[in-house]
């Protein structure tokens, strides 16, 4: 059973190596009803970290405990608190969104009197009601990035890892989906979401986590970032290009930013 | 010339083309490694030395001193031309409907300044190269062998070959041409597929029905006996045989063949370049149909994380014509055994013997297309992975969903067979579920996840697994036929099964992406 005082997500010392460490020695907590941004350059090793948690991928060492269960010694009690939210809007063609929910549903096992109530709930909020028995084939990335997200939401969960859910989005879906990502915080789930768009991140999140080269280098709130990171400007692109370096994939030492994150949590 | 070259839009497309042809073929024989190209060149070598000897095996008594182009051999030749043709139409369709519906580098060419027409031109002569190539491999043995032993005139079989094609090639244009006109853009992709298919069986089912209709066999061969060609068919020098004419040499017979096929490929080719792009513009336009309706207002039904996963399997292979119309070609080669079955209705027990591995072969094949359909293919695998449900449930529901389908394709002929012999019906569904099993348990042991989109790769990501699910299909059909006739050499087929699936289960990969790595 998840427990209900415990942290959303706890991560300690994970570690994943491909060619190279990809994930080195992380550990993260977010906590119960709170929306964390997980900030980085490209191949910094977000993706990576989060499919673990996801379960989507092997950890070499570490745990990682959704609402005190622990993921790995127990994977499927995890997945059923837990949802996930890949950058690639995964839905089949062949379905409609209605179809699509229903089978999702069937994997969680929910009543389906109330999955039913929840699909038709979710659509409407993401816009998608009047779409809902058309297949998916026809749709455009960002109704697809929508369904997925209905799926993701469908079962409730108390953690959910949003893996870019607003690349692809126009600007009224983006609100659309932000303005549902914010009730479900306000309800008390607890919201990891990694992105590109810092101006997302500094307005929705709680708190920030920065990674690079697969390890924490920052973290705390925009204002702790802030005022610890002694940035030029005062704005997040500030504080994530000083501490990542102005040019995509160039981190600074590993030295360096452990030092940083040391000083920030 | 350097400068033509540079600046011809053909030229750049034919070097473009070619160097991606040779890159998917090697990369297909070999997986990238430069090592595992020279084994597999090895290997074709091989191959091609042993089908010589095949060759001469086959044609060493034949073209002795005494040859005469009698009317059985012109028979032979003429046959074998049109089959080739049937068989080569059926694989420029798929090509030619390929070329207007691939999207894989269409947006740039559009997109850019370069001349479609040109890539059409280039993509569609290396369709008919390709063909020709591939058929000249299997062919050239005996050619060679027959100008060895009869003499150069027989050299004129490259060149028939090479007229075969290109005529199959601008069939596969104009047809395709036509179903855009008469049926739009939504439908050609499916039709064709279907229509290839049927035009790639057809004449082969079509022998084998006239060979059980007038003789009660299944072979084609009988088709050939002397004294049915002298009862019904037209003398040595009829136009019928011209192609025969033309692979022994006759000058004539081989210029008529190459000029006139030139001149129709040509033609087709001009034809289909000048409406490429607004064909391609018009597929690339097509989308999935989005109406259904109806269902608003339907209550979501209650399943089990095992019936949801089985009930999705099933909704989308139904859903999905392209796909339905790719794995159901084995059905096809159910004809013949189903004419064999109406022929020999409660009269031949023995008939289940002829009858029983056909249908196990084809179960075989088609179970190892709805396996890969279910196993492999899957469009939404992180949702599927981070559901709260065991590995073994997920996999049980994709292998149940395979077992429902092939059983629903078993069960009718094994009843039919039951009526004749029921000894005859149990070992056909019997040997049916083991090849079904064996087809499964192959693309369990080697699954890779893809989009089902690809399922005409399959083939390219794994030859371990298609050749082992081919070895173990052939393998249950020889064991079937045995077990029927009673034969204690069934032993071996059910030996050579179990070799093939213990070695396939020694060499799979020893980490299964059942999931993609970031």
């Amino acid at each position: 059973m998840p427990s209900t005082s415990a942290a959303a997500l706890e991560i300690l010392n994970l570690h994943k190596r491909f060619n190279e460490p990809a994930v080195d020695d992380l550990s993260l907590t977010v906590r119960s009803g709170e929306f964390y941004a997980l900030l980085g350059p490209n191949g910094a090793g977000k993706t990576t970290t989060l499919r673990m948690v996801a379960g989507l991928l092997q950890a070499d060492a570490g745990t990682v405990k959704i609402c005190g269960i622990d993921a790995f010694a127990d994977p499927i009690a995890a997945k059923r608190v837990l949802a996930w939210g890949p950058d690639d809007p995964m839905v089949y063609d062949k379905l409609t969104p209605l179809e699509y929910l229903e089978f999702v549903a069937g994997l969680w096992n929910m009543p389906p009197d109330f999955a039913r109530f929840k699909a038709d709930s979710l659509l409407d909020s993401l816009g998608l009601g009047s779409h809902a028995n058309e297949r998916c084939g026809g749709f455009s990335k960002g109704m697809r990035q929508k369904v997925a997200l209905a799926g993701a939401l469908i079962h409730e969960p108390r953690l959910i890892i949003l893996d870019e859910p607003l690349t692809g989005l126009d600007a009224g879906s983006a609100r659309q989906v932000k303005r549902v990502l914010s009730g479900l915080v306000a309800q008390g789930v607890s919201i990891v979401m990694t992105t590109h768009i810092l101006e997302v991140a500094e307005r929705m999140a709680d708190r920030i986590g920065i990674i690079a080269r697969g390890r924490l280098v920052a973290e705390g709130t925009l204002e702790e970032l802030r005022e610890r990171a002694s940035a030029n400007g005062n704005t997040l692109e500030d504080i994530f290009l000083e501490i990542v370096g102005s040019e995509a994939g160039s981190e600074p030492p590993a030295q360096e930013a452990t030092g940083f994150h040391e000083k920030v949590a | 010339m350097r400068q033509f070259m540079a600046n011809s839009a053909l030229m750049r497309f034919s070097h473009h083309e070619l160097r991606l042809s040779w890159r998917e073929w090697s990369w297909m024989f070999s997986g990238r490694r430069s090592k595992s190209l020279w084994r597999a060149l090895i290997g074709i070598s091989i191959f091609y030395a042993v089908m010589h000897l095949i060759a001469y095996a086959v044609l060493g008594s034949h073209l002795t001193a005494a040859f005469e182009l009698d009317q059985t051999t012109l028979a032979v030749l003429s046959v074998t031309v049109l089959l080739s043709l049937t068989m080569m139409l059926s694989q420029a369709m798929e090509s030619v409907t390929r070329a207007f519906y691939a999207r894989d580098d269409l947006d740039l060419i559009l997109s850019s300044p370069a001349p479609s027409h040109d890539l059409f031109l280039v993509r569609i002569s290396i369709v008919a190269l390709t063909s020709w190539a591939m058929s000249a491999l299997v062919v050239s043995p005996f050619i060679n062998v027959a100008m060895a032993l009869d003499g150069g005139r027989w050299l004129s079989g490259y060149v028939v070959l090479l007229a075969v094609s290109l005529t199959a090639t601008g069939g596969g244009v104009l047809i395709t041409l036509a179903l855009f006109r008469t049926i739009g853009p939504q439908r050609t992709r499916l039709y064709a597929q279907i229509l290839a298919a049927v035009v790639g069986a057809a004449f082969l089912i079509g022998m084998q029905v006239v060979a059980i209709l007038y003789f009660g066999s299944m072979s084609r061969f009988a088709l050939f006996d002397p004294a049915f060609l002298a009862h019904y068919a037209p003398a040595a020098g009829s136009l019928l045989w011209f192609p025969g004419h033309a692979v022994a040499g006759q000058t004539k017979a081989v210029v008529f063949f190459l000029v006139s096929s030139v001149v129709f490929f040509s033609a087709a080719a001009l034809l289909g370049s000048r409406r490429f792009g607004r064909i391609v513009v018009l597929a690339l336009g097509v989308t999935e149909k989005t109406a259904r309706g109806g269902t608003t207002n339907r209550a979501f039904r209650g399943h089990s994380p095992l019936g949801a996963l089985i009930q999705k399997e099933l909704k989308l292979i139904v859903r999905d014509p392209w796909l339905v119309s790719q794995t159901l070609m084995q059905v096809l080669y159910l004809i013949p055994p189903a004419v064999m079955l109406w022929v020999s209705f409660g009269k031949a027990a023995e008939a289940s013997v002829i009858i029983a591995p056909v249908v196990v072969m084809a179960v075989g094949q088609l179970a190892g297309g709805m396996a890969w359909l279910t196993i492999s293919g899957e469009d939404a695998p992180d949702l599927i992975a981070t559901a709260p449900i065991s590995a073994f449930t997920r996999l049980w529901a994709k292998v149940a969903s395979v077992l429902i389908l092939v059983t629903a394709i078993i069960l009718p002929v094994s009843l039919a067979v039951a009526f004749m012999s029921l000894w005859g019906a149990a070992v056909t569904a019997s040997g049916a579920l083991i090849a079904a099993a064996s087809a499964i348990l192959v693309q369990l042991w080697f699954r890779a996840q893809a989009k089902r989109t690809t399922f005409r790769r399959r083939q390219v990501a794994s030859k371990a697994s298609t050749f082992a699910e081919a070895a173990a299909s052939i393998s249950c059909a020889a064991g079937t036929a045995l077990i029927a006739a009673g034969s204690p050499l069934a032993l071996l087929p059910v030996i050579l099964l179990a070799s093939v699936l213990g070695i396939s289960w020694s060499i799979r990969p020893k980490q299964i992406a059942e999931v993609q790595c970031p």
